[in-house]
């Protein structure tokens, strides 16, 4: 690690620590809170009545202080092994002395409420409180400093390397986080308080950038927050996996957008006209529900995949990039769209007419509403639980989802002596197996929070969860996935191999396109959009935010589906940050653009971090390199 | 409306009047992305930058001439257009520059960079809207647009001017011939002592300068406020425009003189019961898919494009 490195982020984290606000006692709806920071109170809600008594934290400024003086003259220690026990001691030690500082703000503020409500006031005058800026560079220059122990060992940048897969990804945003916090800090006022100078001005503005971030990473502090974070991310999983598999083949699939609505038609068209013709009325309910579901959701599929095959065709046929193919394409689909269920009579040269049955009656653009049979659960019906006539949810929660889960991952595991295709069914087998021998166990009787209940998280989340399995095995376990991923690694040696790039683009726009034709699954069929129609605000830009989530998922199984996760709570806290705050929640898309940006750029990282070639060279230690 | 009213000269004049103006976004586009593509840098981008210049355009102007109409409401006030046009140049060279920072500098892959361009275009004018105007859709509609000459605004003659222009800049003046140098092969150019960066740098900046305008065009030309998503896909159509041009002026005016009328057929049928105006919209897509199949086999990209170079 550089010295000089070393010294600027120390000078920027005792910057930090000096400047923001260290924590905030109290929080008021609009964001207006009462800040702790090192210097002494800024009331910005102007209404505070106690505070809690942080008259220690003095002396662990003292202590920070110090912690980084020390850390910076250590980089000046001979022995490599010496530095690294210094800093490996200075890091936990950081990290202990945070904990510790956390439970005495915790402690305090507890004392404060405790205090209140024994004289007998009707709530607690502390509320919202948390730790902020200041209290959360202590633990992460303590982090960090832990990290530089780890490099000053042999092999330290090795690892690093070998690791790019999660740094870069994980610098980018970062460093976006920093972007968009300039972009909040840029366009958002604060207000002082009477007489507040230059300090309060640059902790109100750092405690605003802070809270921003607090509200949007929020969701993950509350179960419904998991919840609707997951609701948000089910859509975001398929498309992300359609640009991921995309990416994988050497093609960049642009085209989600639209592979999503022609899918949502296709699908409605299903689900909606096929599945309530009236040849299939006498049909008993489980009849119609065994046919009728599945045949939608490969509708979906279908819809996806012919939208996606036809650039490929392109693409194969007369050498036309996808790119811009897949673009127009996304134009045509929305056009598509619109004629479809804005209205059911058109005009053609002022003399004939076409008469269509799509449209509900009515001002909004909307389908007919999708047949019982052909919808989709929400997980609540799936785990057990229906609501009553008072509308609470009650009910038992059932084995079936968590047996069958259990039976899946443990017959995929013992059975790894067998062939991995029997493997992959046998698991399949005992997954279904084990929810229906789940379904005939008794449940635990318990009843819902209405907050939790109202999270319309539906079976397309499972259907994600499947995606996500194929993905892995199709593209990394089967000879097709094999070729595709030469294909896009180094296609003049997979023809020389034998493959058909023809073939294989096509095939490969196919597959993606119907990956992304299922995130019309969870809106159509599993009333994502509020209602089980196809409406007009059927939200195709989740087709542009999978390239955000492939990219940041670094194209891995895991990685999209971590990352289509993020996302979900980033949206999920967007919703707080627009109420709380009023700053809109395009912040978010905004922080996707940039994280693509800054991926591309490799994170501005050393290009030993990104050149394939050069980390080779870089972890075999090749002199020069570094 | 019938078959026969579309063969009147109220329907063909103001057909052609709109396919003028619809071409010169395109033109103005194009011709930026020409010397981006010549260059060997793959600008994808060009949407986004359109999108940045018809904000820049729009928000600057109505910023600058909100003292003046608070004096005297319709006030005009002839340069405030021409410095918002100049505003909106300044912010597309800067996006150029982003954009050949990261595929130049940083070696990025050029689509992805210019697609994050895009997607960035999609998301931040809502902040900056909603910031000056408590409103994430549109911008206020302001006084001072582009005057016009004749019926047209003066970028749409300077738009048509600009085709023999960079006809004469890329092949018959030294920088020209280096440009398309290090676009066909960077390797060579070097060994010659042309700086491969530079010439990219300077190249792709100056597609976004162009774009830009083209942005001013749309919002403060065509329009008198900034909307959002006005670009409407004009950016992706120009570069299709581009690839059907074969990267040369003439062909780039030809091909956007095509989808120009394309779009300006889907304006001009859009009122009547001619076309359904969903089905209308559809054209100019479908023609530059149509195009692109059947003309990009006989049309050969500059050699080095989307590679970034490694001295």
């Amino acid at each position: 690690m550089n010295r000089v490195w070393l010294a600027l982020t120390s000078v920027l984290f005792l910057l930090l620590l000096a400047l923001s606000p260290w924590a905030v006692a109290l929080r008021a709806f609009g964001g207006k809170g009462v800040l702790v920071t090192l210097w002494g109170t800024v009331d910005l809600y102007g209404r505070a009545k106690a505070l809690p008594d942080v008259s220690w934290l003095g002396y662990f400024t003292a202590f920070w202080v110090a912690l980084a003086l020390i850390a910076a003259v250590a980089a000046f220690l001979p022995e490599m092994r010496t530095r690294a026990r210094v800093y490996y001691a200075l890091g936990l030690l950081g990290v202990a002395v945070f904990a510790l500082e956390a439970y005495l703000f915790y402690h305090a503020v507890w004392t404060v409420n405790d205090a209140a409500m024994a004289a007998g006031a009707r709530r607690p005058p502390l509320k919202r409180y948390s730790l902020s800026l200041g209290a959360y560079v202590t633990v992460l220059y303590s982090l960090f400093l832990l990290a530089v122990g780890r490099l000053q060992l042999p092999g330290g940048r090795a690892l690093l390397v070998r690791w790019r897969g999660v740094i870069v990804p994980a610098v980018s945003m970062l460093l976006a986080m920093v972007a968009g916090a300039a972009v909040v800090w840029l366009l958002k006022d604060v207000k002082l308080p009477e007489g507040g100078g230059t300090l309060t001005y640059l902790a109100a503005k750092l405690d605003l950038v802070t809270y921003t971030f607090q509200l949007l990473f929020g969701p993950l502090l509350t179960a419904s927050g998991w919840f609707q974070s997951l609701l948000i991310a089910t859509p975001l999983i398929f498309t992300g996996l359609a640009v991921a598999f995309g990416f994988k083949a050497g093609l960049f699939n642009i085209g989600a957008p639209g592979q999503l609505t022609i899918g949502a038609i296709m699908t409605m068209l299903v689900g909606v006209h096929l599945a309530n013709a009236h040849w299939f009325a006498g049909l008993p309910d489980g009849v119609a529900r065994a046919i009728f579901l599945p045949l939608s959701i490969l509708a979906a599929a279908a819809g996806g995949a012919l939208w996606g095959a036809i650039p490929g065709w392109l693409k194969a046929r007369f050498g036309a990039h996808e790119v811009i193919n897949t673009i127009m394409m996304n134009y045509i689909a929305a056009s598509i769209f619109l004629f479809m269920i804005a209205a059911n009579e058109y005009t053609f040269f002022g003399k004939w007419t076409l008469h269509m049955p799509f449209k509900f009656p009515g001002y909004e653009a909307r389908s007919y509403e999708v047949a019982e049979s052909a919808r989709i659960p929400l997980m609540v019906n799936l785990f057990g639980f229906q609501q009553d006539t008072s509308g609470a949810w009650t009910g038992a929660l059932s084995w079936s989802l968590p047996l069958a889960l259990v039976a899946m991952v443990a017959a995929y595991v013992l059975l790894a002596r067998l062939e991995l295709g029997k493997r992959l069914l046998a698991a399949l087998g005992a997954g279904v197996l084990g929810y229906f021998v789940g379904g005939f166990l008794p449940g635990i009787p318990m009843e819902l929070s209405p907050k939790l209940a109202s999270v319309r998280l539906n079976g397309a989340f499972v259907i994600a969860a499947f995606a996500v399995a194929f993905y892995n095995y199709y593209m990394w376990r089967t000879r097709d996935g094999y070729e595709l991923r030469a294909v896009g690694l180094a296609p003049k040696a997979a023809e020389y191999g034998g493959v058909s790039i023809a073939k294989k683009t096509i095939l490969a726009m196919a597959i993606s396109g119907a990956l992304a034709g299922l995130a019309a699954t969870h809106y159509v069929l599993g009333g994502g959009i509020d209602e089980y129609r196809l409406k007009q605000s059927l939200p195709t830009n989740v087709g542009f935010d999978g390239i955000a989530v492939a990219l940041l998922g670094q194209n891995t199984p895991i990685g999209v589906f971590l990352s289509a996760l993020l996302f979900g709570v980033l949206l999920t806290g967007g919703l707080q940050l627009d109420l709380q705050l009023g700053i809109s929640r395009e912040l978010v898309m905004m922080l996707q653009a940039l994280i693509v940006l800054f991926i591309a750029a490799g994170g501005f990282l050393p290009r030993y971090f990104t050149d394939p070639i050069l980390a080779a060279q870089a972890e075999e230690g090749v002199q020069g390199v570094i | 409306m019938s078959l026969e009213s579309l063969f009147t000269a109220a329907f063909l004049v103001p057909l052609l009047q709109t396919t003028l103006r619809s071409t010169t976004t395109l033109l103005l586009t194009a011709l930026g992305g020409m010397f981006s593509e010549r260059s060997g840098v793959v600008n994808i981008a060009l949407e986004g930058m359109i999108i940045f210049g018809a904000l820049t355009a729009a928000v600057s102007a109505q910023l600058m001439e909100a003292p003046y109409l608070a004096e005297n409401p319709g006030a005009r006030v002839w340069w405030i257009p021409w410095v918002a046009v100049l505003l909106a140049m300044v912010v597309g060279a800067f996006i150029g520059w982003i954009h050949a920072v990261v595929s130049i500098k940083y070696k990025a892959d050029q689509i992805i960079s210019g697609t994050a361009i895009n997607l960035l275009a999609a998301g931040l004018p809502s902040l900056v809207l909603a910031y000056f105007y408590d409103n994430t859709t549109a911008s206020k509609e302001l006084v001072n647009r582009l005057p016009e000459w004749l019926g047209f605004s003066p970028l749409v003659y300077l738009a048509f001017a600009l085709v023999p222009i960079t006809w004469y800049v890329m092949f018959k003046t030294p920088w020209g011939l280096r440009l398309r140098s290090v676009g066909e092969h960077p390797e060579a150019a070097d060994t010659m002592g042309i700086n491969v960066f530079r010439t990219r740098y300077t190249a792709v900046i100056l597609s976004g300068v162009l774009a830009g305008l083209a942005g001013a065009f749309l919002s403060i030309g065509v329009l008198n406020q900034f909307v959002r998503n006005m670009s409407a896909g004009q950016g992706f159509i120009a570069l299709a425009a581009l690839i059907f041009g074969k990267w040369h002026p003439i062909g780039v005016l030809g091909a956007t003189l095509l989808f120009g009328f394309a779009k300006a057929l889907a304006i001009q049928l859009g009122g009547g019961d001619i076309m359904p105006p969903t089905v209308i919209e559809a054209f100019p897509f479908i023609i530059t898919m149509l195009v692109l199949a059947g003309f990009v086999g006989t049309s050969r990209p500059p050699k080095a494009i989307g590679k970034p170079y490694e001295k």
